[in-house]
Protein backbone atom coordinates (compact mmCIF):
# COMPACT_ATOMS: atom_id res chain seq x y z
CA UNK A 1 0.00 0.00 0.00
CA UNK A 2 1.30 3.30 -0.64
CA UNK A 3 -0.38 7.23 0.72
CA UNK A 4 -3.18 7.74 -0.80
CA UNK A 5 -3.15 10.75 -4.05
CA UNK A 6 -6.78 12.04 -3.70
CA UNK A 7 -9.46 12.30 -1.32
CA UNK A 8 -12.86 13.04 -3.04
CA UNK A 9 -15.56 14.05 -0.50
CA UNK A 10 -19.00 14.22 -1.92
CA UNK A 11 -18.45 15.42 -5.33
CA UNK A 12 -21.57 15.72 -7.13
CA UNK A 13 -21.70 16.57 -10.79
CA UNK A 14 -25.04 17.22 -12.78
CA UNK A 15 -26.03 17.81 -16.06
CA UNK A 16 -29.38 20.04 -16.48
CA UNK A 17 -30.79 18.19 -13.47
CA UNK A 18 -29.71 14.77 -13.75
CA UNK A 19 -26.91 13.59 -11.36
CA UNK A 20 -24.19 12.07 -13.68
CA UNK A 21 -21.27 11.57 -10.74
CA UNK A 22 -22.13 11.37 -6.76
CA UNK A 23 -19.22 10.65 -5.03
CA UNK A 24 -19.54 9.90 -1.27
CA UNK A 25 -15.64 8.87 -0.09
CA UNK A 26 -12.89 7.81 -2.27
CA UNK A 27 -9.31 7.75 -2.26
CA UNK A 28 -7.50 6.76 -4.96
CA UNK A 29 -3.86 6.43 -5.63
CA UNK A 30 -2.93 3.93 -2.91
CA UNK A 31 -1.87 1.13 -5.65
CA UNK A 32 0.47 2.03 -8.41
CA UNK A 33 -2.19 1.03 -11.04
CA UNK A 34 -5.79 1.11 -10.23
CA UNK A 35 -8.87 0.74 -12.39
CA UNK A 36 -12.03 2.31 -12.74
CA UNK A 37 -14.61 0.08 -14.75
CA UNK A 38 -18.73 0.43 -15.43
CA UNK A 39 -21.44 0.37 -17.94
CA UNK A 40 -21.32 3.25 -20.45
CA UNK A 41 -22.60 6.20 -19.43
CA UNK A 42 -21.75 5.40 -15.58
CA UNK A 43 -19.94 9.06 -15.42
CA UNK A 44 -16.29 7.39 -15.74
CA UNK A 45 -15.11 10.30 -18.30
CA UNK A 46 -16.81 12.90 -16.10
CA UNK A 47 -15.29 11.81 -13.27
CA UNK A 48 -11.71 12.12 -14.09
CA UNK A 49 -13.12 15.60 -15.86
CA UNK A 50 -13.90 16.30 -12.29
CA UNK A 51 -10.74 15.20 -10.89
CA UNK A 52 -8.54 17.28 -13.95
CA UNK A 53 -10.73 20.33 -13.46
CA UNK A 54 -11.27 19.69 -16.85
CA UNK A 55 -15.54 19.51 -15.88
CA UNK A 56 -16.72 21.86 -13.03
CA UNK A 57 -18.10 20.56 -10.24
CA UNK A 58 -21.27 21.43 -8.65
CA UNK A 59 -20.19 20.55 -5.22
CA UNK A 60 -17.60 18.67 -3.00
CA UNK A 61 -14.16 18.79 -2.21
CA UNK A 62 -11.22 17.18 -3.52
CA UNK A 63 -7.80 16.75 -1.58
CA UNK A 64 -4.52 16.57 -3.24
CA UNK A 65 -1.55 15.07 -1.37
CA UNK A 66 1.74 15.80 -2.49
CA UNK A 67 4.61 15.17 -0.43
CA UNK A 68 2.24 14.64 2.55
CA UNK A 69 0.83 18.37 1.94
CA UNK A 70 -2.88 18.04 2.01
CA UNK A 71 -4.33 21.14 -0.67
CA UNK A 72 -7.58 21.33 -1.62
CA UNK A 73 -7.50 21.35 -5.56
CA UNK A 74 -11.43 22.23 -6.53
CA UNK A 75 -10.91 25.48 -6.98
CA UNK A 76 -7.15 24.61 -9.02
CA UNK A 77 -7.55 24.92 -13.13
CA UNK A 78 -6.92 22.30 -15.83
CA UNK A 79 -3.34 23.78 -16.24
CA UNK A 80 -2.31 24.33 -12.77
CA UNK A 81 -3.21 20.61 -11.79
CA UNK A 82 -1.02 19.83 -14.61
CA UNK A 83 1.70 21.22 -13.49
CA UNK A 84 1.46 19.78 -10.44
CA UNK A 85 1.23 16.18 -11.24
CA UNK A 86 -1.84 15.56 -12.05
CA UNK A 87 -2.58 14.80 -15.69
CA UNK A 88 -4.85 13.13 -17.93
CA UNK A 89 -5.19 11.67 -21.08
CA UNK A 90 -8.77 11.50 -23.14
CA UNK A 91 -10.74 9.07 -24.49
CA UNK A 92 -11.53 10.84 -27.12
CA UNK A 93 -8.90 11.69 -29.68
CA UNK A 94 -7.18 14.90 -28.87
CA UNK A 95 -4.50 16.06 -31.40
CA UNK A 96 -3.03 20.04 -32.64
CA UNK A 97 -3.12 19.99 -36.29
CA UNK A 98 -0.13 22.18 -36.59
CA UNK A 99 2.02 19.77 -34.89
CA UNK A 100 4.07 16.91 -35.94
CA UNK A 101 4.63 14.06 -33.05
CA UNK A 102 7.65 15.53 -32.32
CA UNK A 103 6.66 18.63 -31.57
CA UNK A 104 3.82 17.91 -29.52
CA UNK A 105 6.51 15.82 -27.25
CA UNK A 106 8.74 18.87 -27.53
CA UNK A 107 5.36 21.21 -26.44
CA UNK A 108 5.01 18.74 -23.66
CA UNK A 109 8.73 19.25 -22.68
CA UNK A 110 8.95 22.78 -22.86
CA UNK A 111 8.18 24.97 -19.55
CA UNK A 112 7.49 27.96 -18.97
CA UNK A 113 10.76 29.45 -18.86
CA UNK A 114 11.41 28.11 -22.88
CA UNK A 115 7.93 29.60 -23.75
CA UNK A 116 8.37 33.60 -23.40
CA UNK A 117 7.64 35.76 -26.23
CA UNK A 118 11.14 37.17 -26.02
CA UNK A 119 12.75 34.05 -25.97
CA UNK A 120 13.10 33.01 -29.46
CA UNK A 121 16.67 31.42 -29.51
CA UNK A 122 16.31 28.53 -27.33
CA UNK A 123 14.95 26.34 -29.43
CA UNK A 124 18.73 24.14 -30.43
CA UNK A 125 18.87 24.09 -26.53
CA UNK A 126 15.47 22.45 -25.86
CA UNK A 127 16.52 20.01 -28.54
CA UNK A 128 19.43 19.21 -26.91
CA UNK A 129 18.15 18.74 -23.62
CA UNK A 130 15.23 16.61 -24.59
CA UNK A 131 16.70 14.43 -27.47
CA UNK A 132 17.43 11.83 -25.30
CA UNK A 133 14.00 11.38 -23.81
CA UNK A 134 11.96 11.57 -27.11
CA UNK A 135 13.79 9.78 -28.91
CA UNK A 136 13.54 7.17 -25.94
CA UNK A 137 9.66 6.79 -26.59
CA UNK A 138 9.84 7.68 -30.29
CA UNK A 139 11.92 4.52 -31.01
CA UNK A 140 9.80 2.52 -27.94
CA UNK A 141 6.37 3.14 -30.44
CA UNK A 142 8.08 2.70 -33.33
CA UNK A 143 6.56 6.29 -35.01
CA UNK A 144 6.45 5.38 -38.61
CA UNK A 145 7.29 8.91 -39.34
CA UNK A 146 8.39 10.96 -36.16
CA UNK A 147 8.38 14.35 -38.12
CA UNK A 148 5.21 13.95 -39.72
CA UNK A 149 1.62 14.15 -38.15
CA UNK A 150 0.26 11.21 -36.47
CA UNK A 151 -1.70 9.90 -39.09
CA UNK A 152 -3.69 7.11 -37.63
CA UNK A 153 -6.68 7.18 -34.74
CA UNK A 154 -3.83 4.79 -32.82
CA UNK A 155 -1.02 7.00 -33.62
CA UNK A 156 -2.96 10.10 -32.28
CA UNK A 157 -4.11 7.91 -28.82
CA UNK A 158 -0.21 6.97 -28.34
CA UNK A 159 0.46 10.37 -28.27
CA UNK A 160 -1.47 11.25 -26.52
CA UNK A 161 -0.18 9.07 -23.79
CA UNK A 162 3.14 9.82 -24.05
CA UNK A 163 2.82 13.39 -24.05
CA UNK A 164 1.12 12.50 -20.56
CA UNK A 165 4.19 10.73 -20.01
CA UNK A 166 7.08 12.71 -20.58
CA UNK A 167 5.62 14.99 -18.20
CA UNK A 168 6.44 12.65 -15.38
CA UNK A 169 3.17 12.89 -13.71
CA UNK A 170 2.74 12.02 -9.94
CA UNK A 171 -1.26 10.94 -10.70
CA UNK A 172 -2.04 9.69 -14.11
CA UNK A 173 -5.80 9.35 -15.00
CA UNK A 174 -5.82 7.77 -18.34
CA UNK A 175 -9.56 7.19 -19.99
CA UNK A 176 -9.35 4.35 -22.32
CA UNK A 177 -6.49 4.44 -23.43
CA UNK A 178 -6.06 1.29 -25.46
CA UNK A 179 -9.16 1.55 -27.19
CA UNK A 180 -8.30 1.43 -30.68
CA UNK A 181 -4.60 0.40 -30.51
CA UNK A 182 -2.81 -3.10 -31.90
CA UNK A 183 -2.53 -5.55 -29.89
CA UNK A 184 1.35 -5.00 -29.82
CA UNK A 185 1.00 -1.34 -28.92
CA UNK A 186 -1.45 -1.63 -25.99
CA UNK A 187 1.25 -4.48 -24.45
CA UNK A 188 3.70 -1.79 -25.03
CA UNK A 189 1.33 0.97 -22.88
CA UNK A 190 0.73 -2.00 -20.46
CA UNK A 191 4.12 -2.33 -20.13
CA UNK A 192 5.19 1.32 -19.72
CA UNK A 193 2.66 1.82 -17.42
CA UNK A 194 3.74 -0.82 -15.08
CA UNK A 195 7.39 0.49 -15.23
CA UNK A 196 6.53 3.90 -14.48
CA UNK A 197 4.37 3.01 -10.94
CA UNK A 198 7.31 0.58 -10.30
CA UNK A 199 10.72 3.09 -11.07
CA UNK A 200 9.18 6.47 -10.78
CA UNK A 201 6.25 6.22 -8.48
CA UNK A 202 3.96 7.47 -10.36
CA UNK A 203 -0.05 6.33 -9.69
CA UNK A 204 -2.33 5.60 -12.27
CA UNK A 205 -6.33 5.07 -12.36
CA UNK A 206 -7.69 3.51 -15.94
CA UNK A 207 -10.85 3.47 -17.30
CA UNK A 208 -10.85 0.41 -19.48
CA UNK A 209 -13.90 -1.47 -21.21
CA UNK A 210 -11.40 -4.28 -21.77
CA UNK A 211 -11.80 -6.13 -18.70
CA UNK A 212 -8.62 -8.86 -19.38
CA UNK A 213 -6.35 -5.63 -19.34
CA UNK A 214 -8.55 -4.37 -16.02
CA UNK A 215 -7.33 -8.00 -14.25
CA UNK A 216 -3.47 -8.13 -15.50
CA UNK A 217 -3.00 -4.44 -14.61
CA UNK A 218 -4.55 -2.97 -11.83
CA UNK A 219 -3.82 -3.87 -8.07
CA UNK A 220 -7.02 -2.29 -6.98
CA UNK A 221 -10.43 -2.12 -8.76
CA UNK A 222 -13.40 0.47 -8.54
CA UNK A 223 -17.02 -0.64 -9.87
CA UNK A 224 -19.23 2.39 -10.80
CA UNK A 225 -22.60 3.01 -11.96
CA UNK A 226 -24.84 5.87 -12.32
CA UNK A 227 -22.75 8.14 -10.63
CA UNK A 228 -21.83 5.97 -8.05
CA UNK A 229 -18.37 4.06 -6.70
CA UNK A 230 -20.58 1.02 -5.64
CA UNK A 231 -17.64 -1.53 -4.73
CA UNK A 232 -13.52 -1.56 -4.68
CA UNK A 233 -11.87 -4.65 -4.29
CA UNK A 234 -8.87 -6.60 -5.78
CA UNK A 235 -9.55 -7.97 -9.43
CA UNK A 236 -10.45 -11.41 -8.01
CA UNK A 237 -12.87 -9.90 -5.22
CA UNK A 238 -14.61 -7.14 -8.02
CA UNK A 239 -15.24 -10.04 -11.07
CA UNK A 240 -16.52 -12.15 -9.05
CA UNK A 241 -19.00 -9.85 -7.24
CA UNK A 242 -22.73 -10.47 -7.80
CA UNK A 243 -23.84 -6.85 -8.27
CA UNK A 244 -20.81 -6.35 -10.87
CA UNK A 245 -21.55 -9.32 -12.62
CA UNK A 246 -25.34 -8.10 -12.85
CA UNK A 247 -24.75 -4.53 -13.90
CA UNK A 248 -21.86 -4.35 -16.19
CA UNK A 249 -20.14 -8.48 -17.01
CA UNK A 250 -23.36 -9.62 -18.99
CA UNK A 251 -23.68 -6.85 -20.81
CA UNK A 252 -20.58 -6.73 -21.77
CA UNK A 253 -20.32 -10.09 -22.55
CA UNK A 254 -22.13 -10.27 -25.41
CA UNK B 1 10.40 67.09 -61.86
CA UNK B 2 11.67 63.57 -61.87
CA UNK B 3 12.90 64.68 -57.77
CA UNK B 4 9.07 64.81 -57.58
CA UNK B 5 8.23 61.62 -58.67
CA UNK B 6 11.03 59.75 -56.96
CA UNK B 7 9.31 61.19 -53.74
CA UNK B 8 6.59 60.34 -54.26
CA UNK B 9 7.59 57.02 -55.27
CA UNK B 10 9.60 56.68 -51.84
CA UNK B 11 6.28 58.24 -49.87
CA UNK B 12 4.23 55.52 -51.51
CA UNK B 13 6.76 52.40 -50.48
CA UNK B 14 7.12 53.68 -47.38
CA UNK B 15 3.26 53.32 -46.88
CA UNK B 16 3.92 49.89 -48.35
CA UNK B 17 6.09 48.63 -46.00
CA UNK B 18 4.07 49.81 -43.08
CA UNK B 19 1.19 47.83 -44.64
CA UNK B 20 3.61 45.04 -45.01
CA UNK B 21 4.30 45.14 -41.22
CA UNK B 22 1.12 45.51 -40.13
CA UNK B 23 -0.69 42.42 -42.17
CA UNK B 24 2.74 40.54 -41.11
CA UNK B 25 1.33 41.18 -37.50
CA UNK B 26 -1.91 39.80 -38.50
CA UNK B 27 -0.54 36.44 -40.01
CA UNK B 28 1.27 36.05 -36.91
CA UNK B 29 -1.58 36.94 -34.62
CA UNK B 30 -4.07 35.19 -36.56
CA UNK B 31 -2.04 32.26 -38.19
CA UNK B 32 0.49 31.48 -35.15
CA UNK B 33 -1.99 32.65 -32.20
CA UNK B 34 -5.19 32.05 -33.68
CA UNK B 35 -6.57 35.47 -32.50
CA UNK B 36 -9.16 36.66 -34.86
CA UNK B 37 -8.00 40.81 -35.30
CA UNK B 38 -10.37 42.99 -37.23
CA UNK B 39 -9.49 45.93 -35.48
CA UNK B 40 -6.26 46.07 -36.54
CA UNK B 41 -7.33 49.71 -37.69
CA UNK B 42 -7.85 50.72 -34.21
CA UNK B 43 -4.78 49.87 -32.43
CA UNK B 44 -2.85 51.54 -35.32
CA UNK B 45 -4.99 54.26 -35.31
CA UNK B 46 -4.47 54.36 -31.46
CA UNK B 47 -0.94 54.44 -31.59
CA UNK B 48 -0.59 56.96 -34.81
CA UNK B 49 -2.66 59.34 -32.46
CA UNK B 50 -1.25 58.86 -29.32
CA UNK B 51 2.02 59.37 -30.77
CA UNK B 52 1.05 62.54 -32.36
CA UNK B 53 -0.88 63.70 -29.15
CA UNK B 54 2.13 63.28 -27.15
CA UNK B 55 4.45 64.58 -29.88
CA UNK B 56 2.71 67.99 -30.59
CA UNK B 57 0.41 68.73 -27.33
CA UNK B 58 3.23 67.28 -25.25
CA UNK B 59 6.39 68.22 -27.00
CA UNK B 60 7.68 64.89 -25.92
CA UNK B 61 10.69 64.40 -28.31
CA UNK B 62 10.08 61.31 -30.84
CA UNK B 63 10.99 58.48 -29.86
CA UNK B 64 10.11 58.47 -26.14
CA UNK B 65 6.68 59.71 -27.92
CA UNK B 66 6.86 56.61 -29.93
CA UNK B 67 7.75 54.27 -27.25
CA UNK B 68 5.05 55.84 -24.86
CA UNK B 69 2.36 55.41 -27.41
CA UNK B 70 2.91 51.47 -28.08
CA UNK B 71 3.08 50.78 -24.75
CA UNK B 72 -0.01 52.84 -24.47
CA UNK B 73 -1.48 50.86 -27.17
CA UNK B 74 0.12 47.44 -25.71
CA UNK B 75 -1.76 48.50 -22.34
CA UNK B 76 -5.34 49.03 -24.01
CA UNK B 77 -5.23 45.97 -25.84
CA UNK B 78 -4.35 44.24 -22.66
CA UNK B 79 -7.49 45.53 -20.88
CA UNK B 80 -9.16 44.92 -24.12
CA UNK B 81 -7.65 40.99 -23.96
CA UNK B 82 -8.45 40.64 -20.70
CA UNK B 83 -12.48 41.03 -21.86
CA UNK B 84 -12.69 39.22 -25.16
CA UNK B 85 -9.63 36.58 -25.19
CA UNK B 86 -11.48 33.44 -23.12
CA UNK B 87 -14.77 34.49 -25.72
CA UNK B 88 -14.90 31.90 -29.11
CA UNK B 89 -13.35 33.68 -32.42
CA UNK B 90 -16.67 35.53 -33.34
CA UNK B 91 -16.76 37.22 -30.13
CA UNK B 92 -13.12 38.15 -30.74
CA UNK B 93 -14.14 39.39 -34.42
CA UNK B 94 -16.78 41.51 -32.74
CA UNK B 95 -14.82 42.66 -30.04
CA UNK B 96 -11.89 44.07 -31.74
CA UNK B 97 -14.35 45.55 -34.43
CA UNK B 98 -16.27 47.43 -31.73
CA UNK B 99 -12.83 48.22 -30.29
CA UNK B 100 -11.80 49.96 -33.82
CA UNK B 101 -14.99 51.73 -34.53
CA UNK B 102 -14.42 52.98 -30.63
CA UNK B 103 -11.45 54.56 -31.53
CA UNK B 104 -12.39 56.42 -34.83
CA UNK B 105 -15.20 57.65 -33.19
CA UNK B 106 -13.04 58.63 -30.05
CA UNK B 107 -11.09 60.46 -32.29
CA UNK B 108 -14.01 62.29 -33.68
CA UNK B 109 -15.76 63.25 -30.95
CA UNK B 110 -13.16 64.40 -28.75
CA UNK B 111 -12.93 67.79 -30.61
CA UNK B 112 -10.98 69.20 -27.60
CA UNK B 113 -8.25 67.22 -27.83
CA UNK B 114 -7.86 65.81 -31.70
CA UNK B 115 -9.90 68.26 -33.51
CA UNK B 116 -12.81 66.25 -34.24
CA UNK B 117 -13.33 65.64 -38.60
CA UNK B 118 -10.24 68.36 -39.16
CA UNK B 119 -7.59 66.70 -37.42
CA UNK B 120 -4.67 68.42 -36.77
CA UNK B 121 -0.86 68.40 -37.64
CA UNK B 122 2.07 68.88 -38.65
CA UNK B 123 3.83 65.49 -37.69
CA UNK B 124 7.61 66.37 -38.59
CA UNK B 125 10.27 64.11 -39.10
CA UNK B 126 12.75 62.97 -36.63
CA UNK B 127 15.56 64.35 -37.94
CA UNK B 128 16.23 66.69 -40.86
CA UNK B 129 18.42 65.62 -43.77
CA UNK B 130 17.05 68.03 -46.14
CA UNK B 131 16.00 66.17 -49.56
CA UNK B 132 17.14 62.92 -48.06
CA UNK B 133 14.69 62.83 -44.89
CA UNK B 134 12.20 61.00 -46.75
CA UNK B 135 14.42 58.24 -48.00
CA UNK B 136 16.66 57.91 -44.71
CA UNK B 137 13.24 57.92 -42.92
CA UNK B 138 12.16 55.04 -45.54
CA UNK B 139 15.00 52.61 -44.61
CA UNK B 140 14.12 53.08 -40.61
CA UNK B 141 10.47 51.60 -41.67
CA UNK B 142 12.39 49.26 -43.63
CA UNK B 143 14.68 48.23 -40.92
CA UNK B 144 11.64 47.77 -38.82
CA UNK B 145 10.06 45.94 -41.35
CA UNK B 146 12.85 43.49 -41.37
CA UNK B 147 13.32 42.92 -37.89
CA UNK B 148 9.78 42.45 -37.82
CA UNK B 149 10.00 39.45 -40.04
CA UNK B 150 12.97 37.97 -38.65
CA UNK B 151 11.37 37.98 -35.47
CA UNK B 152 8.58 36.46 -37.24
CA UNK B 153 10.56 33.55 -38.97
CA UNK B 154 12.05 32.78 -36.07
CA UNK B 155 8.68 32.49 -33.61
CA UNK B 156 7.69 29.67 -36.12
CA UNK B 157 10.50 27.49 -34.99
CA UNK B 158 10.48 28.40 -31.36
CA UNK B 159 9.12 26.78 -28.68
CA UNK B 160 6.93 29.94 -27.88
CA UNK B 161 5.75 29.56 -31.31
CA UNK B 162 4.92 25.63 -31.14
CA UNK B 163 2.57 27.24 -27.67
CA UNK B 164 1.03 29.54 -29.57
CA UNK B 165 0.18 26.97 -32.44
CA UNK B 166 -1.10 24.53 -29.43
CA UNK B 167 -3.39 26.99 -27.97
CA UNK B 168 -4.75 28.03 -31.47
CA UNK B 169 -5.19 24.19 -32.37
CA UNK B 170 -7.26 22.89 -29.11
CA UNK B 171 -6.96 25.12 -25.89
CA UNK B 172 -8.16 22.68 -23.17
CA UNK B 173 -5.47 20.17 -24.81
CA UNK B 174 -3.21 22.80 -24.24
CA UNK B 175 -4.04 23.35 -20.73
CA UNK B 176 -4.13 19.71 -20.15
CA UNK B 177 -0.46 19.87 -20.78
CA UNK B 178 0.27 22.42 -18.09
CA UNK B 179 0.39 25.44 -20.45
CA UNK B 180 -1.68 28.64 -18.72
CA UNK B 181 -3.17 29.53 -21.73
CA UNK B 182 -5.51 32.64 -20.84
CA UNK B 183 -2.12 34.06 -19.47
CA UNK B 184 -0.57 33.33 -22.85
CA UNK B 185 -3.11 34.26 -25.17
CA UNK B 186 -3.32 38.05 -22.93
CA UNK B 187 0.51 38.32 -23.44
CA UNK B 188 0.72 37.85 -26.95
CA UNK B 189 -2.04 39.79 -27.66
CA UNK B 190 -0.45 42.65 -25.85
CA UNK B 191 2.56 42.45 -27.38
CA UNK B 192 1.24 42.00 -30.83
CA UNK B 193 -1.27 44.80 -30.77
CA UNK B 194 1.64 47.33 -29.25
CA UNK B 195 3.82 46.39 -32.38
CA UNK B 196 0.84 47.39 -34.11
CA UNK B 197 0.85 50.29 -32.14
CA UNK B 198 4.63 51.25 -32.89
CA UNK B 199 3.75 51.23 -36.57
CA UNK B 200 0.84 53.34 -36.22
CA UNK B 201 3.36 55.82 -34.75
CA UNK B 202 6.26 55.55 -37.13
CA UNK B 203 3.17 56.42 -39.94
CA UNK B 204 2.11 59.52 -38.59
CA UNK B 205 5.25 61.55 -39.80
CA UNK B 206 4.10 59.83 -43.11
CA UNK B 207 1.23 61.41 -43.11
CA UNK B 208 2.10 64.67 -41.53
CA UNK B 209 -2.03 65.64 -40.52
CA UNK B 210 -4.31 63.33 -39.09
CA UNK B 211 -7.98 63.01 -39.25
CA UNK B 212 -10.20 60.31 -38.85
CA UNK B 213 -11.31 59.07 -41.94
CA UNK B 214 -7.85 57.59 -42.16
CA UNK B 215 -8.50 55.19 -39.64
CA UNK B 216 -11.42 54.01 -40.93
CA UNK B 217 -12.47 50.22 -41.19
CA UNK B 218 -11.82 49.81 -44.82
CA UNK B 219 -8.23 49.84 -43.66
CA UNK B 220 -8.46 46.67 -41.95
CA UNK B 221 -10.33 44.98 -44.30
CA UNK B 222 -7.76 45.37 -46.77
CA UNK B 223 -4.89 43.71 -44.66
CA UNK B 224 -7.02 41.01 -44.23
CA UNK B 225 -7.85 40.77 -47.41
CA UNK B 226 -3.84 41.15 -48.49
CA UNK B 227 -3.44 38.71 -46.15
CA UNK B 228 -6.03 35.89 -47.43
CA UNK B 229 -4.74 36.69 -50.71
CA UNK B 230 -1.03 36.72 -49.94
CA UNK B 231 -1.29 32.95 -47.78
CA UNK B 232 -2.26 33.94 -44.57
CA UNK B 233 0.07 30.43 -42.95
CA UNK B 234 2.73 31.94 -44.94
CA UNK B 235 5.70 34.47 -43.50
CA UNK B 236 5.66 36.48 -46.88
CA UNK B 237 1.88 36.27 -46.96
CA UNK B 238 1.52 39.58 -45.84
CA UNK B 239 3.91 40.99 -48.02
CA UNK B 240 2.71 39.14 -51.45
CA UNK B 241 -0.62 39.99 -50.48
CA UNK B 242 -0.05 44.09 -50.16
CA UNK B 243 1.70 43.93 -52.92
CA UNK B 244 -1.03 42.49 -55.18
CA UNK B 245 -3.57 44.35 -53.52
CA UNK B 246 -2.81 47.83 -52.25
CA UNK B 247 0.59 48.09 -54.57
CA UNK B 248 -1.01 47.16 -57.39
CA UNK B 249 -4.38 48.92 -57.18
CA UNK B 250 -3.36 52.54 -55.08
CA UNK B 251 0.11 52.89 -56.55
CA UNK B 252 0.46 50.90 -59.57
CA UNK B 253 -2.98 51.87 -61.34
CA UNK B 254 -3.46 55.24 -59.53
CA UNK B 255 -0.13 56.48 -60.99
CA UNK B 256 0.84 54.64 -63.77
CA UNK B 257 -2.39 54.19 -65.53
CA UNK B 258 -3.79 57.06 -67.28
CA UNK B 259 -7.08 57.45 -66.01
CA UNK B 260 -9.79 60.29 -67.35
CA UNK B 261 -10.41 62.65 -64.39
CA UNK B 262 -14.33 61.62 -65.01
CA UNK B 263 -13.70 57.99 -64.10
CA UNK B 264 -11.74 59.40 -61.33
CA UNK B 265 -13.85 59.08 -58.48
CA UNK B 266 -14.68 55.32 -58.90
CA UNK B 267 -11.64 54.58 -58.70
CA UNK B 268 -11.82 53.46 -54.69
CA UNK B 269 -15.06 51.57 -55.43
CA UNK B 270 -14.14 49.85 -58.47
CA UNK B 271 -10.37 48.84 -56.06
CA UNK B 272 -12.72 47.16 -53.44
CA UNK B 273 -15.28 45.33 -56.15
CA UNK B 274 -11.61 44.27 -57.47
CA UNK B 275 -10.34 43.07 -53.70
CA UNK B 276 -13.75 41.25 -53.48
CA UNK B 277 -13.54 39.50 -56.67
CA UNK B 278 -9.94 38.87 -56.32
CA UNK B 279 -10.19 37.07 -53.18
CA UNK B 280 -13.32 35.25 -54.18
CA UNK B 281 -11.68 33.75 -57.08
CA UNK B 282 -8.48 32.95 -54.18
CA UNK B 283 -10.64 30.81 -51.90
CA UNK B 284 -12.10 29.05 -54.45
CA UNK B 285 -9.05 28.43 -56.48
CA UNK B 286 -6.38 28.18 -53.74
CA UNK B 287 -7.89 28.71 -50.40
CA UNK B 288 -4.42 29.75 -48.59
CA UNK B 289 -3.27 32.26 -50.79
CA UNK B 290 -1.14 32.93 -53.60
CA UNK B 291 1.91 31.51 -51.69
CA UNK B 292 -0.32 28.46 -49.74
CA UNK B 293 -0.93 24.75 -51.04
CA UNK B 294 -3.30 24.33 -53.49
CA UNK B 295 -4.98 22.43 -51.28
CA UNK B 296 -6.82 23.12 -48.22
CA UNK B 297 -5.22 20.74 -45.71
CA UNK B 298 -6.64 17.73 -45.34
CA UNK B 299 -7.80 17.80 -41.52
CA UNK B 300 -7.13 14.08 -40.02
N1 LIG C 1 -21.29 17.70 -21.36
C1 LIG C 1 -22.34 16.92 -21.07
N2 LIG C 1 -23.60 17.40 -21.12
C2 LIG C 1 -24.65 16.62 -20.82
N3 LIG C 1 -24.56 15.35 -20.46
C3 LIG C 1 -23.34 14.79 -20.39
C4 LIG C 1 -22.16 15.55 -20.69
N4 LIG C 1 -21.09 14.74 -20.54
C5 LIG C 1 -21.56 13.57 -20.17
N5 LIG C 1 -22.91 13.58 -20.07
C6 LIG C 1 -23.76 12.45 -19.66
O1 LIG C 1 -23.27 12.00 -18.44
C7 LIG C 1 -23.34 10.59 -18.37
C8 LIG C 1 -21.99 10.03 -18.03
O2 LIG C 1 -21.14 10.22 -19.14
P1 LIG C 1 -19.64 9.75 -19.13
O3 LIG C 1 -19.05 10.15 -20.44
O4 LIG C 1 -18.98 10.23 -17.92
O5 LIG C 1 -19.78 8.17 -19.08
P2 LIG C 1 -18.65 7.06 -19.17
O6 LIG C 1 -18.77 6.23 -17.96
O7 LIG C 1 -17.34 7.65 -19.44
O8 LIG C 1 -19.15 6.23 -20.42
P3 LIG C 1 -18.30 5.44 -21.54
O9 LIG C 1 -17.90 4.16 -20.93
O10 LIG C 1 -19.26 5.26 -22.65
O11 LIG C 1 -17.14 6.29 -21.92
C9 LIG C 1 -23.87 10.11 -19.70
O12 LIG C 1 -25.24 9.86 -19.57
C10 LIG C 1 -23.65 11.28 -20.61
O13 LIG C 1 -24.64 11.33 -21.59
MG1 LIG D 1 -16.02 7.62 -20.99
Amino acid sequence: MREKVLHLRNVIKRFGGRTVVDIKDITFGTHGIEGLIGPNGAGKTTLIGLISRKVSMDQGQILYYQDKNEMDISKKSLDELSRMGLVRTNQIIQDFESLSIRDSLLLSLANSKHEKFYNIFNEKELRKNTEKEIEKYLDYFNFEDPDGHALSAGEKKLLDIIRCMVLKPKFLLMDEPTAGLPHDQTDKVIELMKKKTKEEGMAILIVEHDLDLIWTVSENVYFMSEGEILIKGTPDEIRKNKTVINKYMGESEC
Amino acid sequence: MEQLFSGYMIYSLSFLLIFIALATILHLQFSIGGIVNFGIVGFWGLGMYAFALLNLKLNIPFVPAVLLASALTGIVSMALGRIILNLDDQAVLVGTLAFATIIEYLATTEKWLTNGVMGFGTIKFPFDLGANTLFVYFLVVLVFLILLMFYVSKIKTSPYGRLLLSIKDNEILSQSLGKPTFRHKIIFFTVTCSLIGFFGAMTAPLYNYIFPRMIGPGITFTIWIALMLGGRKKLLGGFIGILATIGLFDYVIETVVPIPTQYAEMVPNVKFALYGLTLMLVLMFRPLGILGDKKREVKG
